[in-house]
């Protein structure tokens, strides 16, 4: 099972899922864009191969679902890993990831005289320069992006998903920050940084 | 009270974690974790601060972590402050001189560290706004 190869839209489908650890239909197709009935296809395939189990809406990936991704990612982007701009930008978004973690950091702890304490989202000078500064990481990021989206149209459903977690947060919702438990900036950055290593097969660095 | 690793802490809390460590090296230790239904009897140990696998126990509600390398900036840090689950990351044994360094990890330094904390009770002291430290439970 660990050479299977999936197509696209598989492909995609258990992408997201492996991604989110565990997605509904509609969550796949708003974080790919791929359209309901396709998605339900997929996920029938995917089923059949023994690649997903589905508990009540939501579907998770069984144990062979990442090699496959591997293999399948291994094919479909062997010419993509070897493009100097796609290394180029991988290396720069090392740059740019670390920048995030540390805004990220700050949105969540305030430094007093050294020591961390919880921020309270009540001072919204503080919070307001941290803001700033991860939406202007947000499109740096997105400029980086850019180089995949040209390469597979599928990455630019990053900022879509960008896009609409900053629409909450200057709705003033700032759970869209960081939430581990929403379509939040933190949760979209990580699961595109994920991607990123799978598409370039890459392991993290600790 | 007898101190058996500490490293840095991912938040300062007056919660304090006890359980028996279990080590956590795949997704397949995490999904057999939860399926037992004995999350909340365990001290997470873990190898890294990026350790991705470790999300869905934290949004089942594990109850403390232990990591062998990682920041607290790193993305299980920033995830345990947001659950405000207690977190001692790049954890050190106080009775070796063995240290993770980063960029030349040593497999001896991960393999000691499960080995000695590994089925031991203990309780998180995360009171520290620097420090963490993970304490034996007599």
């Amino acid at each position: 099972m660990t050479d299977t190869v999936l197509d696209t839209t598989q492909y995609d489908v258990l992408n997201t899922i492996a991604l989110k650890k565990m997605a509904s239909a509609q969550g796949i197709v708003d974080a790919t864009g791929v359209a309901q009935g396709d998605v339900m296809s997929a996920l029938s395939a995917l089923q059949s191969l023994g690649l997903v189990a589905t508990i009540g809406d939501q579907s998770l990936p069984m144990d062979d679902a990442v090699p496959a991704l591997v293999a399948t990612s291994n094919e479909r982007y062997a010419a993509l890993r070897i493009d100097p701009a796609v290394r180029e930008m991988a290396d720069k978004f090392e740059v740019v990831n670390g920048q995030f973690l540390t805004v990220i950091s700050s949105w969540q702890q305030i430094d007093v005289g050294g020591r961390k304490i919880t921020n309270d989202h009540t001072d919204s000078e503080y919070d307001d320069k941290i803001l700033s500064r991860l939406d202007k990481l947000v499109a740096r990021l997105i400029q980086l992006i850019d180089v995949l989206s040209e390469r597979d149209i599928r990455f630019d459903r990053y900022a879509v998903r960008f896009a609409r977690a900053n629409d909450q947060v200057v709705a003033g919702n700032l759970a869209y920050v960081s939430s581990p438990t929403i379509e939040s900036v933190h949760n979209i950055w990580f699961e595109f940084h994920e991607d990123l290593l799978r598409t370039l097969g890459r392991e993290r660095n600790e | 009270m007898t101190v058996l690793a500490e490293g840095f802490n991912a938040f300062e809390t007056k919660k304090s974690p006890e359980g028996t460590v279990k080590y956590l090296g795949s997704p397949q230790d995490v999904i057999k974790l939860l399926s037992s239904g004995k999350l909340a009897d365990h001290i997470l140990l873990v190898r890294g601060g990026t350790t991705t696998f470790l999300s869905p126990a934290l949004s089942m509600g594990a109850i403390g972590i232990i990591t062998m390398s990682g920041a607290p900036e790193s993305h299980l840090g920033i995830l345990s402050r947001e659950f405000q689950t207690p977190c001692v990351m790049t954890a050190h044994l106080t009775s070796s001189d063995s240290r993770y360094i980063v960029g030349d990890a040593d497999e001896s330094h991960f393999e000691e560290m499960a080995a000695q904390l590994e089925g031991k009770k203990v309780r998180l002291d995360v009171t520290d706004s620097e420090v963490g430290r993970v304490v034996l439970v007599d």
